[in-house]
């Protein structure tokens, strides 16, 4: 091996290696018994009504979201590539919420949702009985979360996409508009396509990432609110103290997010 | 961290503490003063109590330690009981002390002694409601009164069952079976508050219930001092939010004891000047220091706890504190409790039905 590799490989071994050794084999054993290998803690997710709905929030929330920051990044990035007055500063307005430390971010929003929020107080003002939007249950807090996590991550979409427009020949559009080709034929037969491939990419990081989803749940609505594998692996290691259970639910996290990586690991070869 | 942070401090006793860093420059001068007495240097670690624990346990684990003094909640002490030592304070010390911290901290002999001292009571909007319910039934009609408004710590998480078990004991139940007749008065009485509790009831915790509150949304909840602290920073307390003792019900009033204890780890390396750290720590001095310079409620009876007009509930429910089940199996117990409650206040469930089912 060569000498220059050695901290990278021990870099590897400490941070990745390790860690991830120890928790399976944390996954894999007995609470009560200290007993290994055990199938304990995944018997006691298999049994967990939040578990499940963790989990087919997990199936749920990703494509939801992803779809609502691709057609609205999308949509931002076709605005503010016309040449409109005052464009950086709407560009720069679009990435504040990005900006934002995340915390701060959400803790706006859940205040703006909250039965005694901005949004209730507005909806008063012309006559409209007040919500309770992030109630658990309700499809609202739902609809909640998927809105407000596209909100907080559209502008990386937008300027994923906003530079592939900026890149893109502006000769193939204008000969398009000499044949005769209107802005929505242009758009779907000629932007769209140049698009594509920034538009996979976009979906397939988004895609993984969102995989992961674990803040905007869990300040929105709690653990049990709106629960994903990341918020129900949280609440058993926190309010539970179920270090098993926690290292068994980041398990099938984990397994979900490799399986999910596939297609872009595809892409990749199909690329090379 | 904390192993991290004790390294390297070769005769200093190493001492982790579950203090909020606004406390800590407070309790660095009481610990001073021992300092100065008895020649030892002090490293105090402030962590969550869930780290501490984890601290001790890997110490534990690995045969070899370099903590000598940890601060664990009432909550772990039963997990943690075979990693730290027996204690022998001296039967001086353990006469002024509450008897029930002190049988809460007796397993398999006296491992912890109660180091500061909470329990939970009413907290009330004042701006609506002119007097705190002080019955089960004025509850109730609080309750019909202000549909929506209530506040329960509803997470399944240990501050629901400490939300619990207080109405439980206060029906006559023992809180170790959830099939007694006081166990089933409490399901009843959460049967009846059911559709008055906040939407997001289930959802909440310490934290997320007193921001409702402070926003205007609950009109009463429980909680534990550390809310009126921050409400008065707030500038709502005493004024508009006050505590009050928690209704009483057909078997009188009842809370529920936290708080945090002192215990020695079995691996420490300073175990004698540990012992006499904890005298002094819990002696009648410092005790007096620490509930005038930082509000804790002392363990020590001869220690008032002050008539601060923002903690009067507190005070008022002083002879009513009870320990939580002590038993083994207590986290599979009050994970019982949890999903009786849950089932009763937020799906629907009839008492009688969660009792058969949870037989």
């Amino acid at each position: 091996m060569n000498a220059a590799a050695l901290p990278l490989v021990a870099y590897l071994v400490l941070f990745l290696v390790y860690p991830t050794i120890y928790a399976v084999r944390l996954a894999f054993t007995d609470e009560a018994t200290g007993a290994f290998p055990s199938l304990d803690a995944f018997h006691v997710l298999a049994t967990d009504g939040l578990f499940w709905r963790a989990l087919m929030n997990n199936a749920l929330l990703p494509p939801l979201i992803v779809g609502l920051e691709i057609v609205s990044g999308l949509a931002l990035a076709l605005l503010l590539s016309a040449r409109l007055p005052a464009r950086r500063w709407l560009r720069a307005a679009i990435i504040v919420p990005f900006a934002l430390p995340e915390i701060v971010f959400l803790a706006i929003a859940r205040h703006v949702l909250a039965p005694r929020g901005c949004l209730n107080a507005a909806l008063a003002g012309v006559g409209i009985e007040p919500t309770a939007w992030l109630a658990p249950g309700r499809a609202t807090a739902f609809a909640a979360v998927v809105i407000v996590d596209a909100w907080h991550t559209t502008p990386i979409v937008f300027l994923m996409l906003l530079a592939a427009l900026a890149a893109m020949p502006a000769d193939v559009g204008e000969a398009a508009r000499l044949d005769g080709a209107g802005g929505l034929r242009r758009f779907a037969f000629v932007t769209l396509p140049l698009l594509a491939p920034t538009l996979a990419a976009a979906v397939l990081l988004r895609g993984v990432d969102a995989l992961r989803l674990f803040a905007t749940p869990l300040v929105l609505t709690g653990a049990e609110g709106v629960p994903v594998l990341s918020t129900y692996a949280y609440q058993q290691w926190s309010d539970q103290g179920s270090e098993s259970g926690a290292a068994a639910a980041g398990l099938v996290l984990a397994l979900l997010c490799v399986v999910a990586s596939v297609p872009m690991l595809r892409r990749r070869e199909i690329a090379q | 961290m904390i192993v991290m942070a004790a390294c390297g401090h070769g005769d200093r006793l190493t001492v982790v503490l579950a203090v909020l860093p606004s406390e800590l420059p407070a309790y660095r001068a009481v610990v001073s003063d021992w300092e100065r007495t008895s020649g030892r240097e002090v490293v105090l670690v402030a962590q969550q109590y869930a780290d501490i624990r984890r601290a001790l346990q890997a110490e534990a684990a690995a045969g070899s330690g370099t903590i000598d003094l940890v601060e664990l909640d009432v909550y772990s002490l039963a997990p943690a009981g075979a990693a730290v030592r027996i204690l022998d304070p001296g039967p001086d010390l353990v006469d002024a002390l509450d008897p029930t911290a002190v049988r809460a901290g007796t397993i398999d002999g006296l491992r912890f002694l109660p180091h500061r001292l909470l329990w939970q009571a009413l907290v009330y909007d004042a701006d609506v409601l002119a007097k705190p319910p002080a019955t089960w039934d004025e509850l109730r009609a609080v309750a019909r009164a202000h549909p929506g408004r209530i506040g329960l710590k509803g997470a399944r998480y240990e501050g629901l069952t400490c939300d619990v078990l207080p109405f439980v004991w206060a029906a006559g139940g023992s809180g170790d079976v959830l099939d007694d007749a006081g166990a089933r008065a409490a399901f009843q009485l959460f049967a009846d508050l059911a559709p008055s509790l906040h939407p997001e009831s289930a959802t909440f915790k310490e934290a997320t219930i007193a921001e409702a509150m402070a926003r205007g949304e609950l009109v009463l909840q429980l909680n534990w001092p550390s809310v009126m602290s921050l409400y008065a920073a707030q500038g709502l307390a005493p004024g508009r939010l006050r505590s009050a003792p928690l209704p009483a019900g057909p078997a009188g009033r009842a809370t529920v004891l936290g708080g945090g204890y002192l215990a020695i780890p079995r691996n420490a390396p300073h175990a004698d000047d540990a012992a006499a750290l904890v005298r002094y720590l819990l002696g009648h001095d410092a005790q007096t220091r620490l509930a005038h310079d930082l509000g804790w409620f002392s363990a020590r009876r001869d220690v008032p706890i002050g008539d601060d007009p923002l903690l009067a509930g507190f005070v008022a429910m002083r002879d009513v504190v009870r320990p939580r089940p002590e038993r083994a199996d207590y986290p599979a117990l009050s994970r019982a409790w949890q999903d009786a409650v849950r089932a009763i206040a937020f799906d629907g469930a009839q008492p009688d039905q969660v009792v058969q089912e949870r037989r």
